[in-house]
């Protein structure tokens, strides 16, 4: 048996996050993939599902469908009580071949690697080469001459080449790679991925290797297996399959809304496919396309032509046209229902009596081919028609129905539903008012968004009566849930923060906004309570004493009294770097900041001073206690002993057993393997454990680049932290040294990391800090709107899980790794403590001279009922001046530019101003807050300043 | 099938069909206020899974400047962005006030009331009450020579003619038909805010203005007791004055079970039943070729309930005692009138209520909803204007048992309804309505972190202040 299997990673680059999901949605982009299907198909055995939207305008998409349409308006338009077109989905193989070829290049000079795919798919070639003399299995950037045009690089090692088709009529795509063989190039690497669906084809769990020189040592191995074509020889052919059915439920999910933000996570949690290969292979010792000639060790390359056959499964497209008419002699009402779907369609179907929509056998007559089943149900053949590939029935009722049930029957096993539940057609009702459906193209699109979300709300029903016999449904029930959840919550903060603003103001809250409002109501780890103000709790020198912790307690109530609601402490555990971030006893809580009795001390003084305390953990990499026979470090020991199994397999430096790593690699430790189902049962043990035993609340968690978000989002619904944020930070895009405007690209990564968590933790902005430090040191503060008029980093897109900060005990403190610039401080703090997303304040600014500004700025936040999710409105972002107006009741700005809110109905009181002395005499922060009393002192200070 | 299995129990679970109230001053002038918010505001109700809103029409807004001009414009634009965003509208018709905020009866009204103060109630100092017109002058021709039974009428076809085009359709849920103040059925017993820190008063019958003074006259003259028609209880006591502060309200002996009290309190209640007949026989008459049901709202006067006079109700026209059971009259009016019943109050608890004033929300709803089973009136709930501790829990309480049977309105879409504080535990609520404990019970707890909205915790303290109704 050789097994295939195809890596997990769907990660969809056409992907971007939308800050604010539509209801009314595009048309399903699904339909595209099964037209024109000249290959074999044979159905899928069991998953079809229903796309809940149902618009005219896919109807409109293509030809056929309005042939269906069409159908219907013969019988006059008039007659027609409703009319509907539901979009279905199923999964059919479709089988294809995929094919290497090497050859020499027309001048007989260069050599040519062929790779070939007839499947429909966007096909991209992910390759890389591997050099002589290289060991291991590290890919590496192929020369750029040997790119072909259209490719891009992919980090340092890979490129990414789309398989296009050379005419309209080719049945193949292929990429072609030219290259010279007396390079030192030793072999090409690849896989396939199929960027529609996200999935991976690899080979047998390993990359295909093309060898283009042969090593001297496996000459010995391959006598006798003269053309190691094992794989690839002659009549076997290896049988691919993709067993995507779940990713792709996700899928289907996923198109009615705009991309929203949860579920991105759902589809990459299924994302660990498995790929059986279900041909068995004569030598199974070959993991690479070897074209070996044990006589020529030189580069004596020789063609070779193989082929496979290749089996995806897709989600095809097909619509089912309901029409309803009421016969005008007969006064009966006729359901006209038609498919496009091929070969037998079986109708099962019923009607009903009202909502509850309990299936009745009506009376007589039936449409030809109609059997009773089980005296609940009527089961039709429908016939084929005369023109095209469709079929249809006729199905003639009483009038009294109140609505007709049915559901498709392709096979045995292959049912089509209405999601979990049966296709519905209404028909009481519809006499009363004729003519209202199908009269226009607007009210038949209303009516359809209106089904659509009445389709959602029956899955919120479903879900909620917690109903689903089976778990795995209710898992992915799940995830749509939450995504709805939280599009509701937005559409509920953007309600809130409009109302909100309108509310006259009375005596009575004007007094209660002077006080400082901490609601109890928790919200979820990616927020808190939405009102959070976040505390780095120690810098990079805070082991030196070895009493930090005590040191710490000292202080927590006094940076309780500043406003503070969240703490960070540094990471406890056991550590081979007294900092504490190279982990190495998960369970031994004694490190250079002070014992564990010392740490729930402090933890209990912070809790008692009603702060939250998040536990800094690293879960990306551990150092190990032993090594392994090879002198390497790999061998776990403590309470978590694991071995080698845990590491992730492609960082040689560890040579790890674990797969792949989900992310990237951090390289001074070995990178734990998170896809093993006892590393992840440990880690989520040991997050509890931390919770229980030291009473942490949440999590800053550590290097989380290194691995997949899905991962994260385990954890944290393991442990239920009251808040958690992650360290996702790599670095801006740069254009000949200077940062780019347009940081949308490293935004985007992070967002789709918090994305992969569902949401679960909020990620530190480090784009916000980037785009501050260019804008304040140069004096660009233009920088500061993206193209939409939006604050330009990660808060300006999903501002709820954005954490804010300027500066970290590693860019800054006495590493200084990506320091924020001088004297600018309090610029970026009043950006931050004033903007939507939860701000972190850096321990060394704190106790600083920047204290009391700090403090003045927290309390215009809580004063003003700053959060999370407020809105801001930017009026400036000029070359010296930025300034924007949050939730319209703060108006800040900086930059040595003059700036003066409106005066409007709004009175502004001045909260704190700061200056720039290099600057001149015009502050250089200015933050005001509205006040609907009149405060003479305030106003006239405030003018003076202005003047 | 499966679904077959589910579809009863599903039934069985969503009979209660959940609304949410707009804000009262959703519409004013001719335009919709705060239009984005109420937008955003729908979609995220339709995602929730409600089935509609509650839009109160407002008497005061729609016919503002003079008789028979209407400006339906405003409410308009709301009815069509409630069938955009695939929701239900429940249309409110108020022939009353709202102090808060602001929403007056029309102007041409006030200005009749300048000179003719009659057209109000009266209390028994003689101040009247401007929050809607006296029971009394329903068919006297106050009104530039029509009578206000005949201007509601106007009122009912005219936005009748201007709603077709959503009646049986958007608006295919309801029609609640304003009945005195607050919309509701009763008598303007208590004046101002109740504070919910105080012990209510007993409340004061409004007898006084002339009409209702003459009508009283001749139901004594009829009764051959002419002294009793002079006017009202002279031993009653005053608005905030409790029961015991004179000695018609006394538990025992008191004059409410004297052979005047009954006589009083009879014809007193009698006039309350008789107005909302009119004005239900009237809306079911204008709409009764539309297929909309007709609501009327009847007050949930739970203070004092533990006394056996129930000097609240009492006041407010519910002639209903320890010894007499009051509710039957009206629940048979709506039901010859085929209407149903809509209670507030349904957030409140006996146990929150303050001792001192033995109030009992719980027994009183209890009893109303005894009255209306009887008579086969169906109920529809909503949550007290001043919100209750726990409220949502207390909702959900009823919402499973008999005392609500049709559906709930929750009150009121607004800056509160949507904050941080309040949202999160709504959304909440909605979901678990249709999961029961049993169901709750079995879910591993953990996967109750997972979402914003599983883990927000009930505070035990958490009062909603809405808007008034």
């Amino acid at each position: 048996m050789a097994a295939v299997t195809i890596d997990s990673l769907l990660q969809n680059p056409t992907l971007l996050f939308r800050p604010k999901a539509k209801v009314l949605l595009k048309p399903p982009r699904s339909l595209d993939c099964s037209r024109n299907r000249k290959l074999p198909l044979s159905r899928g055995s069991c998953l079809c599902s229903f796309n809940p939207r149902r618009t005219i305008h896919v109807v409109r998409a293509s030809s056929s469908e309005t042939a269906l349409i069409g159908n219907f308006d013969i019988s006059s338009s008039d007659d027609i009580l409703y009319k509907d077109i539901f979009p279905v989905k199923r999964i059919e193989k479709v089988e294809g071949k995929f094919f290497i070829r090497l050859d020499r290049s027309k001048d007989q000079h260069d050599w040519q690697l062929t790779v070939g795919c007839s499947l429909p798919g966007k096909w991209i070639l992910h390759w890389g080469v591997s050099y002589l003399g290289d060991s291991g299995s590290e890919w590496d950037q192929p020369p750029k001459g040997m790119r072909p045009p259209g490719s891009i690089p992919i980090k340092d090692y890979a490129i990414e080449t789309p398989l296009k088709k050379l005419s309209e009529g080719d049945i193949f795509h292929e990429v072609k790679i030219d290259f010279n063989p007396i390079s030192e190039i030793a072999a090409i690497h690849f896989v396939l991925k199929d960027e529609e669906t996200g999935a991976w084809y690899q080979h047998r769990g390993m990359d295909f290797k093309v060898p283009l020189v042969d090593y001297l040592e496996d000459d010995g191995n391959i006598v006798g297996a003269k053309r190691g074509f094992g794989v690839w020889s002659g009549a076997v052919t290896g049988q691919y399959r993709i067993m995507s059915q779940v990713a792709y439920f996700q899928v289907i999910y996923r198109i009615p809304s705009e991309p929203t933000l949860g579920d991105v996570g759902a589809l990459q949690q299924f994302s660990n496919v498995l790929l059986k290969s279900e041909a068995s292979h004569a030598d199974s010792q070959n993991n690479s396309i070897e074209s070996k000639d044990s006589k020529n060790k030189n580069r004596c390359l020789e063609g070779f032509y193989e082929e496979q056959s290749i089996v995806k499964e897709v989600s095809v497209g097909n619509l089912v046209s309901v029409a309803v008419r009421k016969s005008p002699e007969t006064g009966k009402v006729i359901v006209c229902l038609e498919t496009d779907i091929p070969g037998d369609v079986v109708v099962h179907w019923g009607v009903c009596r009202d909502d509850a929509k309990i299936w009745e056998i009506p009376a007589a007559p039936y449409p030809p081919e109609t059997t009773v089943f089980k005296n609940k149900a009527l089961r039709t053949l429908l016939q084929p028609k005369a023109t095209g590939n469709r079929s249809g029935a006729l199905f003639t009722l009483d009038e009294e129905h109140f609505g007709f049930l049915f559901v498709l029957k392709l096979d045995d096993n292959t049912w089509l539903k209405f999601k979990e539940d049966d296709f519905y057609v209404p028909l009481l009702g519809t006499s009363s008012v004729p003519g209202q459906y199908g009269q226009s193209d607007s009210t038949s699109e209303e009516i359809s968004s209106k089904s659509y979300t009445d389709g959602i709300i029956n899955e919120i029903r479903n879900l909620v009566s917690g109903l689903s016999s089976e778990k795995t449904q209710k898992t992915k029930k799940k995830e749509v849930q939450e995504s709805i959840l939280q599009e509701i919550e937005q559409l509920a903060a953007e309600a809130y923060s409009i109302f909100r603003s309108s509310i006259t103001t009375v005596p009575e809250e004007v007094v209660s906004e002077t006080e400082t409002t901490k609601p109890a109501v928790k919200i979820s780890s990616g927020t808190g309570t939405g009102f959070e103000i976040l505390c780095q709790g120690f810098n990079w020198e805070s082991h030196k004493s070895r009493r930090w912790y005590m040191e710490l307690k000292e202080k927590a109530s006094e940076i309780s009294s500043l406003g503070f609601t969240v703490i960070w402490l540094p990471p406890p555990t056991e550590s081979v770097s007294p900092e504490g971030y190279m982990p190495k006893d998960l369970y031994n809580l004694n490190s250079r900041y002070g014992t564990i009795d010392e740490l729930k001390e402090l933890v209990k003084s912070l809790h008692e001073v009603g702060m939250k305390v998040l536990g800094d953990v690293v879960l990306n990499h551990r150092c190990a206690h032993f090594k392994n026979q090879n002198g390497v470090w790999n061998i776990f020991g403590g309470r978590l002993n694991w071995d080698d199994r845990a590491v992730v397999a492609d960082d040689p430096h560890f040579q790890g057993r674990g797969n792949k790593s989900s992310g990237d690699n951090f390289h001074a430790a070995p990178n734990i393997d998170h896809s093993q189902e006892f590393v992840r049962k440990d880690l989520k043990e040991w997050l509890g454990w931390l919770r229980e035993e030291i009473g942490y609340d949440g999590w800053r968690l550590d290097f989380v680049r290194g691995f997949w978000g899905g991962y994260v989002k385990d954890y944290l619904e393991a442990s239920g932290p009251y808040f958690a944020v992650g360290e996702y930070w790599d670095s801006l895009s740069y254009t000949y040294g200077e940062m780019d405007h347009n940081q949308d690209s490293h935004r985007q990564r992070i967002v789709d990391w918090i994305n992969a968590t569902n949401g679960t933790a909020g990620a530190f902005d480090v784009t916000t800090k980037g785009i501050l430090h260019s804008a304040l040191e140069r004096c660009e503060y233009w920088r500061l709107s993206d193209q939409k008029g939006k604050p330009p980093g990660v808060v300006g897109w999903w501002p709820s899980r954005a954490v804010t900060f300027i500066e970290n005990h590693d860019t800054g403190s006495t590493q200084g790794h990506w320091r924020f610039p001088g004297g600018k401080e309090m610029q970026g703090y009043a950006y931050i403590l004033t903007h939507p997303g939860t701000p972190a304040v850096f321990y060394d600014h704190i106790f600083s001279h920047h204290r009391s500004e700090i403090a003045s700025l927290i309390s215009v936040r809580n004063r003003n009922g700053i959060h999370c999710r407020s809105l801001v409105k930017i009026v400036k972002a000029e070359r010296d001046v930025y300034a924007a107006i949050i939730d319209e009741k703060v108006a800040m700005k900086i930059g040595p530019g003059y700036y003066e809110p409106p005066s409007g109905s709004q009175i502004w009181s001045l909260a704190l101003e700061g200056r720039d002395y290099k600057e001149g005499c015009r502050p250089s922060l200015i933050i005001l807050f509205a006040s609907a009393i009149v405060v003479p002192f305030f106003t006239q200070k405030y003018i003076g300043v202005i003047d | 099938m499966l679904s077959r299995l589910f579809g009863c129990f599903i039934l069985q679970l969503n009979r209660i069909r959940l609304f949410a109230g707009l804000p009262l001053d959703v519409v004013s002038g001719g335009s919709v206020n705060q239009f984005r918010a109420i937008s955003a505001g729908l979609k995220a109700l339709k995602l929730l899974g409600l089935e509609g809103v509650e839009l109160p029409i407002w008497w005061g807004v729609v016919e503002h400047e003079s008789m028979g001009k209407y400006n339906w414009s405003g409410y308009l634009t709301i009815a069509e962005m409630v069938r955009k965003a695939g929701l239900k509208l429940n249309v409110t018709l108020c022939f009353h006030t709202s102090s808060q905020p602001k929403i007056p009866l029309p102007e041409w009204v006030l200005d009749i009331g300048k000179t003719k103060s009659n057209i109000f109630f009266k209390d028994r100092a003689g101040k009247p009450y401007r929050g809607c017109l006296s029971l009394a002058v329903d068919e006297l021709a106050v009104l530039n020579g029509k009578t206000p039974m005949e201007v509601y009428q106007d009122f009912c076809e005219s936005f009748k003619s201007t709603f077709s085009a959503f009646i049986g359709s958007t608006i295919t849920v309801g029609i609640t038909m304003g009945l005195g103040p607050d919309g509701e059925l009763r008598y303007p017993s208590h004046r101002g805010f109740a504070k919910s820190d105080t012990v209510p008063g007993a409340g004061e019958f409004q007898c006084y203005d002339k009409n209702m003074l003459h009508l009283l006259k001749q139901h004594a003259e009829a009764c051959g007791k002419p002294k009793w028609g002079l006017g009202g209880p002279h031993n009653a006591p005053a608005y905030s004055e409790l029961p015991t502060a004179n000695t018609f309200f006394k538990d025992h002996g008191g004059s409410w079970e004297s052979p005047y009290g009954d006589f009083f309190l009879s014809w007193y209640s009698s006039q309350l039943i008789a107005h909302g007949d009119r004005l239900l026989s009237l809306a079911s008459s204008v709409f009764s070729d539309s297929a909309v049901n007709i609501f009327g709202k009847v007050p949930l006067m739970h203070s004092w309930h533990g006394t056996r006079s129930h000097p609240s109700e009492l006041t407010a026209g519910f002639y209903n005692t320890a010894t007499r059971k009051g509710y039957e009259e009206v629940a048979e009016m709506f039901a010859r009138n085929s209407c149903k019943i809509i209670l507030p109050g349904m957030d409140q608890s006996d146990k929150y209520q303050l001792k001192e004033s033995l109030s009992s929300p719980e027994s009183l709803l209890a009893e109303i909803g005894t009255a209306c089973n009887k008579y086969g009136v169906r109920i529809s709930g909503q949550n007290s204007t001043v919100g209750a501790p726990d409220g949502l829990k207390q909702i959900k309480k009823n919402m499973l048992s008999e005392n609500l049977n049709d559906s709930f309105i929750f009150q009121r879409i607004g800056a509160q309804f949507f904050a941080p504080e309040h949202f999160p535990l709504f959304v909440e609520f909605v979901r678990k309505l249709n999961q029961p404990e049993l169901h709750s019970g079995n879910l591993p707890t953990k996967e109750g972190n997972t979402t914003a909205i599983d883990s927000v915790h009930t505070r035990s303290n958490l009062s909603i202040h809405m808007q008034s109704a």
